[in-house]
């Protein structure tokens, strides 16, 4: 886990087509509207969009809330073998998750006014959820989706 | 540097119009007069911000840096401070406009409007991030609590996403305003929206659901009618003694 972590930690910002730094509320409407622009230029369904740019906004609120600053990278894949990607990295160094498995339980959250279906709500919102995080160093979250065929 | 090489720079530097020229003019005699320190940035600080505000950063760097090379004495060092304090100056001015225009927003953003007797209309518009939604449920609740409305409708149409903090305000919403007696039905849920929610798990089943505003104000009425024979049948048990309890809002 904890190599996973750094090398997601240190991941390339060039490799992305959009990075947006979190770091006021304000922030976290901008993210979503970048998600919801590279989903639309992929050509998802108007559900999907939405579920992507919900994802997103989900992924950034928890930097927001929790670590306070981060920053999220979207990035477009064509050449994915599924079809066309979106994907989305949310990298944080934040206090950092104690249990992964219980954030993925549903209900379970530290903030006073959080429903606390977040994390579990971004996974079955995204194709491919992947979480890794060490208290005291940080969280990334790498989520997946791919263009429905018809 | 005399009066006469001011006006021969205010010549070459093209000015657009009178008052760019009389921006040149002042700033300009105010280094040829040959002042110091304080003195000097009083004189040229409001020509120079005029001139700012005329041409705008870009412009003045140019037409500045044609000035410098022009004539070797200029203070250069003294302007530099300045000119930072005149840009720090101007964003300070444009980020309170900013700010302003975001009060408004939030206040026109998010009107309560009363459709039917004891009903209330709020049609929630953009995101529900933020101070702008938690000013809208207080002044919700303070006109469901003056009015007595018993009916809110909240219509969601003009909201583009909800997640699962935009969801937990609403739930929030609906709960308080349950609380102070009144009953609340959603309308304006997107179809895409809808499946979000679900894979959310956010749950709205507190609430009434309306397919659109039409079936949500049939839906209000509907539950004042309800209420208001309860309160006729309650009355007519207690006898002709409270005659005014069921009779005083008659006719809609």
């Amino acid at each position: 886990m904890d190599g996973k972590l750094r090398e997601l930690l240190d991941i390339s910002e060039n490799d992305f087509d959009v990075v947006v730094r979190i770091t006021r509320e304000e922030d976290i409407a901008i993210a979503r509207q970048m998600a919801k622009q590279l989903a639309q230029e992929l050509g998802f369904s108007l559900a999907d969009v939405t579920k992507v740019a919900t994802a997103v906004s989900e992924l950034a609120r928890n930097i927001y809330r929790y670590a306070q600053t981060g920053k999220i990278m979207i990035r477009k894949r064509l050449e994915e073998s599924g079809g066309p990607t979106i994907q989305v990295v949310a990298a944080d160094r934040g206090p950092g998750i104690e249990s992964v498995d219980r954030v993925l339980a549903r209900g379970y959250t530290t903030h006073e006014r959080s429903l606390g279906i977040g994390l579990p709500g971004v996974r079955r919102l995204m194709d491919f959820c992947e979480i890794a995080s060490k208290v005291g160093t940080g969280t990334v979250v790498r989520v997946e989706k791919r263009r429905r065929k018809f | 540097m005399d009066n006469n090489q001011v006006e021969m720079l205010v010549e070459e530097l093209e000015v657009g119009n009178k008052h760019e020229e009389k921006l040149w003019r002042k700033l300009l005699l105010g280094v040829a007069s040959g002042a110091t320190g304080n003195d000097l940035r009083e004189t040229i600080r409001e020509p120079l911000f005029g001139l700012l505000h005329e041409l705008g950063e870009t412009a003045l760097g140019a037409k500045l840096k044609l000035v410098i090379e022009r004539t070797p004495t200029f203070p250069t060092a003294e302007l530099l401070p300045l000119i930072l304090e005149l840009c720090g100056e101007l964003r300070h001015d444009s980020e309170q406009a900013v700010r302003g225009l975001e009060r408004m927003l939030s206040e026109l953003a998010t009107p309560i409007v009363r459709i039917w007797a004891e009903v209330l209309l709020v049609p929630l518009i953009g995101g529900l991030d933020s101070d702008r939604a938690q000013g809208m449920a207080e002044r919700l609740l303070e006109r469901v609590s003056t009015t007595r409305a018993k009916v809110v409708v909240v219509d969601v149409t003009g909201v583009p996403t909800i997640d699962t903090a935009a969801g937990g305000f609403l739930i929030e919403t609906f709960s308080a305003v349950k609380l102070l007696g009144a009953e609340v039905i959603l309308t304006g849920l997107k179809p895409e929206i809808a499946h979000t929610l679900v894979k959310l798990g956010i749950d709205f089943r507190m609430v009434a659901i309306a397919r659109d505003l039409e079936d949500a104000l049939r839906q209000a009425i509907a539950m004042i009618e309800e209420e208001r024979s309860r309160q006729r049948k309650t009355a007519w048990v207690r006898g002709s003694n409270f005659p005014s309890e069921g009779g005083e809002h008659d006719g809609i």
